[in-house]
């Protein structure tokens, strides 16, 4: 809708006699015409939409809330910091899950962020522009791999390929090997981090790219007129100026890597233990869910369960609007 | 190029009297030789020839798209980044500017510009603006930055105003007071000639008149470059005056006179001038 | 008469501003010199270092597709789209080929009409309510698609004790709805305001103006929005694993369990044996060029767009 053409809002009798100018009579006439049936019909319609959408949205939250009740009913918040999960013995914990979640984040993190910003700094500000398109658009394609075929790929592709070579190969290396001690065994928190990486990369290139691109030609001309070299002007000028609209890219990534359980359960492990070592298997939430749900023999376990679920939205949900606030502020210069 | 004596003191009237319209005897900082810039097939200004006389300030006329801008920077080779091919011939004191061994980030060390909309680096502090010139050329040495920024600043009459927030975001500054911390950054690598793009034209007017008080002291000391659309401006700060405008194809710019301000105000030779400059055009 | 010039007193004589100014010049004109290789080379080194950053952000994509290719496409016997599947590990996905579209087809039916009567909910509206539900909409787009998948389950499942197509697809509609509400809206914000006006000021029912004027000069822009919500969907897994859960019959009944391209990829893929691994590939090489080619279609759709426009 236009901004600033208004729907007609007041009756005449609303209007102050002094007021009651030709404009008036032409609203009122154009607002007893809203009120014919086309009208109504077309304001029932849009109502109803929202009305339907608000509806799923609260039920989404309530019914989650509400089948988890049970299990934060005989758990309390002592389920965060648990580190058992024993429905036998009706024990359960979500610190495993949650501690898997960060670390494999954090994996993924490290991975996709700078290789995300140097991407995005090379097709927006350094490569040009024939060749910058066709990859983003390649790039922007790895987003539309559906994350099963992703997680095939990591399951049956990458996971020997990590067993053989790329986790012994980690071992070796002086300090960080520290990191990678246990058996290298291909399921593990290094690899559903790397397939996370490769799932939120996208993301982070795309946002990087319109945060480099948003920064202002003018900052640019100045850095080059005061004698700064092309890769001068993009580190001194165009990064620090996209500072604001990198973080929400990385925040978002994160809760894009947060949300992803399908494919992290087939390269994780699934063991329910804390990791030790970025070559441990694990288990995050998602992927917990997702092993567990199918075999819950009572309603407190699958309470619990749903619980899990419950604790892994109440994390995204912060990080996705801390990211979407973010993008909202960018910061802009008063000149007068 | 001829190269004359420089008046040895400030005569009381401006620029001496009998001076051709052409080349002038006095030193050319920077001199263009039948300069034009084209962008792919559109050819946006031809055949400039002109000097910026050394520590005079010239300006550049003429109504909207005529070429000034394009032409000014094709001074310090602006047009590399966005695609402009720059024919003819641009010196800036013995640099052949477009010479095939001259690496444009050392012209730009001896040419600074000043933009029409101020535009101080967002993220950078008051002094981390102003010496990012000398940051960006290699110079480390905080005794050398701290010098240089106080020199420049004095220079851009902003020193008394920010010396005790040196370190406070530049953008809290005001459109006039940005522009001058510009003009600051812009000196701050002492360079030899200060080429400055409408630099009023988003300033209110008294803003405006301490930038043009600005322009006067230091042209004595620094060869400047002012295109204006203002012609009152030109004629209160400058020492030479070149008018452009829309040749016969209504496509490309043209410089159709250059010479003293005075003359070019008061007695133009081409009709072209005089109809603009009495208000007819543009 | 023109006003005239008066000169200011001039400096020391051609050697810059201020005292000590000579000085700072030619240290100035010497640093920058002799710094310049040396800042080439760092560009130099900094674009290689981005170069490679793009060749491993491209790398995955390429093997991804290049090995689901290989792996897959042996799997494409006629058998394999026109049998279900026959324990214990051979036949086709024909079953899921069809319950995927029964699965994904109600889905769009549901979420693209809600979807495009809330966008125009926000576009007709301002003030906090709108905005509140515009925030929602970009909230709900990072839900883990595991979190719907068992809301659906607790609203569609759990109370009728019976898995279903249909839950199935109302968790795939949960999924799009925020994704077609956003787009939609842009789409129709992107119509030129005069063309609006032009409908109001001749007094067209504002309904007939939208219907007429802005949802027609919107088309591409939904028509593309939609595709991509779609390719999301037609994907996703978690969802399904808890409504249609799968099946190895043959179903058309949208109340019944259902077979899912998505849901195939998972069972075969972790399952130990290779014959059904190879299914897996085979799925995931038909689920991997439907979904491109949706992506295409919405782009090519979107340049169409982007062309009219001029």
């Amino acid at each position: 809708m236009p901004d600033d053409v208004d729907p007609p809002a007041t009756t005449l009798e609303e209007i102050p006699p002094a007021q009651r100018t030709p404009v008036a009579g032409v609203q009122e006439a154009l607002r007893r015409r809203w009120a014919r049936p086309g009208g109504r019909l077309y304001a029932g319609l849009r109502w109803g939409g929202a009305t339907i959408f608000a509806a799923i949205a609260v039920a989404l939250v309530v019914s989650l809330l509400s089948s988890s009740g049970q299990a934060f009913g005989h758990s309390g918040l002592s389920l965060l910091w648990t580190g058992t999960w024993d429905p036998t013995q009706r024990i359960f914990g979500a610190e495993t899950f949650i501690v898997g979640t960060l670390v494999t984040t954090a994996v993924a993190l490290v991975l996709a962020v700078p290789i995300g910003v140097g991407t995005a700094a090379f097709l927006s500000e350094l490569a040009p522009r024939w060749l910058a398109t066709p990859l983003s658009v390649l790039i922007d394609l790895i987003a539309a791999v559906p994350s099963i075929v992703v997680g095939l790929w990591g399951l049956l592709v990458l996971t020997p390929v990590f067993a053989r070579h790329v986790e012994p190969f980690f071992k070796k290396i002086p300090v960080i090997e520290w990191f990678f001690h246990g058996p290298a065994l291909g399921p593990s928190m290094l690899l559903a981090g790397v397939v996370l990486a490769v799932m939120i990369l996208p993301t982070m290139v795309a946002l990087s790219r319109t945060a480099l691109s948003g920064v202002a030609l003018t900052d640019r001309e100045a850095a080059r007129a005061l004698g700064g070299t092309r890769w001068q002007v993009v580190r001194r000028a165009v990064i620090p100026g996209a500072r604001t609209g990198i973080e929400a890219a990385v925040i978002l990534a994160m809760g894009r890597a947060l949300g992803e359980s399908i494919a992290v359960a087939m390269v994780i492990g699934n063991a329910p233990v804390i990791p030790h070592s970025l070559l441990s298997p694990g288990a995050t939430l998602g992927s917990a869910v997702i092993n567990f749900f199918g075999g819950v023999t009572t309603g407190l376990e699958r309470s619990e369960v749903i619980a899990l679920v419950v604790i892994l939205l109440a994390i995204t949900a912060l990080v996705n609007a801390v990211g979407q606030l973010l993008l909202r502020s960018r910061v802009r210069p008063e000149v007068g | 190029m001829t190269i004359g004596t420089p008046p040895a003191a400030p005569d009381s009237t401006p620029v001496a009297t009998a001076v051709p319209t052409a080349a002038a005897p006095e030193e050319a900082a920077v001199a263009l030789e039948k300069v034009s810039v084209t962008f792919g097939s559109h050819r946006v200004v031809r055949d400039v020839t002109l000097n910026l006389a050394r520590h005079r300030v010239t300006a550049l006329v003429g109504p909207s798209g005529c070429g000034k801008t394009t032409i000014l920077r094709a001074i310090n080779r602006l047009h590399d980044d966005t695609g402009g091919k720059v024919d003819g011939r641009v010196t800036v004191g013995d640099l052949d500017v477009y010479a095939r061994d001259t690496q444009p980030e050392l012209v730009r060390s001896r040419v600074g510009m000043v933009f029409q909309r101020p535009n101080p680096f967002p993220t950078m502090s008051i002094f981390d603006n102003v010496v990012a010139g000398l940051r960006l050329n290699g110079v480390r040495s905080k005794a050398l930055l701290r010098e240089a920024a106080e020199a420049a600043l004095h220079h851009a009459a902003l020193w008394d105003l920010v010396k005790d927030r040196l370190h406070s975001p530049a953008v809290r500054l005001s459109g006039g007071q940005q522009q001058r911390l510009c003009i600051a950054r812009a000196l701050a690598i002492e360079p030899e000639v200060l080429l400055m793009d409408e630099p009023c034209s988003s300033l209110d007017p008294i803003a405006t008149a301490k930038i043009e008080e600005l322009i006067t002291r230091l042209s004595t000391d620094v060869t400047i470059g002012l295109v204006t659309h203002n012609m009152f401006q030109a004629t209160r700060v400058s020492d030479y005056t070149a008018f452009f405008l829309l040749g016969e194809d209504r496509a490309t710019g043209e410089l159709i006179e250059y010479g003293p301000t005075k003359e070019i105000f008061d007695t133009p030779n081409d009709p072209r001038t005089k109809a603009y400059v009495s208000g007819k055009v543009g | 008469m023109t006003e005239v010039k008066v000169p200011a007193t001039p400096g020391p004589a051609g050697a810059g501003l201020g005292e000590g100014a000579a000085r700072r010049r030619q240290v100035i004109r010497s640093t920058s010199a002799r710094s310049l290789v040396r800042r080439h080379l760092a560009g130099r080194v900094a674009v290689a270092l981005c170069a490679v950053a793009v060749a491993i952000s491209l790398a995955p994509l390429v093997a991804l597709v290049a090995y689901t290719t290989s792996r897959g496409i042996h799997a494409l016997t006629v058998g394999f789209f026109t049998q279900s599947p026959i324990p214990p590990d051979g036949g086709g996905i024909s079953n899921a080929i069809v319950g995927s579209l029964i699965i994904d087809g109600l889905a769009a039916a549901m979420a693209v009409p809600v979807g495009i009567v809330t966008a125009l909910f926000l576009l007709e509206r301002r003030g906090r309510l709108a905005g509140a539900v515009r925030f929602t909409a970009d909230v709900l787009t990072g839900v883990p698609s595991i979190a719907i998948g068992i809301f659906a389950y607790a609203v569609l499942v759990e109370p009728f004790a019976h898995f279903s197509a249909l839950a199935g697809s109302f968790a795939l509609a949960v999924l799009m709805l925020p994704i077609v509400i956003r787009s939609s809206e842009s789409a129709m914000r992107a119509v030129p305001r005069d063309e609006w006006e032009a409908g109001l000021a001749l007094g067209v029912r504002r309904g007939r103006v939208v219907r007429s004027i802005v949802l027609r000069g919107a088309l591409p822009g939904l028509v593309t929005g939609n595709l991509l919500a779609l390719a999301r969907a037609v994907g996703e897994t978690a969802p399904l694993l808890f409504t249609a859960i799968g099946s190895q019959l043959f179903n058309l009944s949208p109340t019944q369990p259902t077979a899912a391209i998505p849901l195939v990829i998972y069972g075969d893929g972790t399952a130990p044996f290779p014959a059904q691994q190879q299914i897996a590939w085979g799925a995931a090489f038909v689920l991997l060029v439907f979904v491109l080619v949706l992506s295409l279609v919405a782009r090519l759709v979107a340049g169409r767009l982007n062309r009219q426009a001029r």
